[in-house]
């Protein structure tokens, strides 16, 4: 089982680090999905698996067809690669993104005292047992999603059929 | 076996790796594809902490991580809906050209 998680490990981070590296921007969305697949896999290692249903679900059938369409839509895939990808901090910022974990994360990680094997592992998260706990005290939790998703979503919609005014039609409805 | 310390330290590179995309690429798309693999990085942390401890309430790892994965969703919509827009009056994604607000 530990080579197993190396393995999915090793893919994850090929995949995010092909995601954010890759010039072309319809190979960084396939290797995003690809990133999302081999995380439902460790959660699956990790017994978890309605997470990683609902991850390939959620992730790879929501997100990922998402965010293919808002390439699709703003098709200037390949234009502005011609010249450089990377914005003008950009020395700044990868020196940032590799600190921070290396100087913050890892070493609080490492210095921890954490426990070697898992200790409930007699503990699955059944759907039967979400339910029940969604129900249960998760109740409020729940009212507060459905109203941001319904939020967000119209919103969404809202933001990204706006069309510009024309030149000639600031009146509308009243010619 | 996995190691709660493999766990998070995985997590964590997968951070940095979510992190370098965000702060590095001035592709609008790009950076929203980082925040997800941030956001993705911070779930497995929920659900490494919630196998590796024992806990009274038995559901809160996995709980937590759907709702941070319906949120994640609705925030990737809703900022595709704004990268939408702004291609729609600017012709382009790219971060650096949306500075109208700069004094």
């Amino acid at each position: 089982m530990t080579v197993a998680f190396y393995i999915l490990a090793g893919l994850c981070v090929a995949g995010a680090l092909c995601a954010m590296v890759v010039r072309n921007l319809v190979y960084a969305v396939f290797s995003m999905i690809f990133f999302f697949f081999s995380l439902a896999g460790i959660y699956v290692l990790l017994l978890a698996e309605f997470v990683a249903a609902a991850q390939v679900l959620v992730y790879v059938g929501g997100v990922g067809i998402l965010v293919l369409f808002a390439i699709m839509l703003t098709r200037d895939v390949t234009g502005e690669g011609k010249r450089h990808m990377a914005s003008k901090g950009a020395w700044l910022g990868g020196l940032v993104a590799v600190a921070v974990p290396l100087a913050l994360f890892i070493p609080a990680v490492w210095r921890t005292p954490l426990p070697e094997s898992p200790a409930n592992a007699a503990v699955r998260a059944t759907p039967v047992e979400i339910g029940m706990a969604l129900m249960g005290g998760g109740v409020p939790a729940l009212w507060l999603v459905s109203v941001l998703l319904t939020a967000a979503l119209i919103g969404a919609v809202v933001i990204a059929t706006q069309d510009p005014p024309g030149p000639g039609e600031g009146e509308g409805p009243a010619r | 076996m996995i190691s709660l310390k493999a766990c998070l330290t995985f997590s964590a590179v997968l951070f940095g790796v979510g992190l370098f995309g965000a702060l590095t690429r001035r592709h609008a798309v790009i950076v929203l594809i980082s925040i997800e693999v941030m956001l993705n990085a911070a779930n497995l942390n929920f659900i490494a902490f919630w196998r590796f401890n024992p806990h009274p309430e038995a559901m809160a790892g996995p709980l937590f991580v759907i709702f941070n994965i319906a949120i994640a969703a609705a925030e990737a919509a809703v900022g595709l809906a704004l990268v939408i827009a702004v291609y729609r009056s600017l012709r382009s994604v790219n971060l650096e050209k949306v500075d109208s607000l700069k004094g």
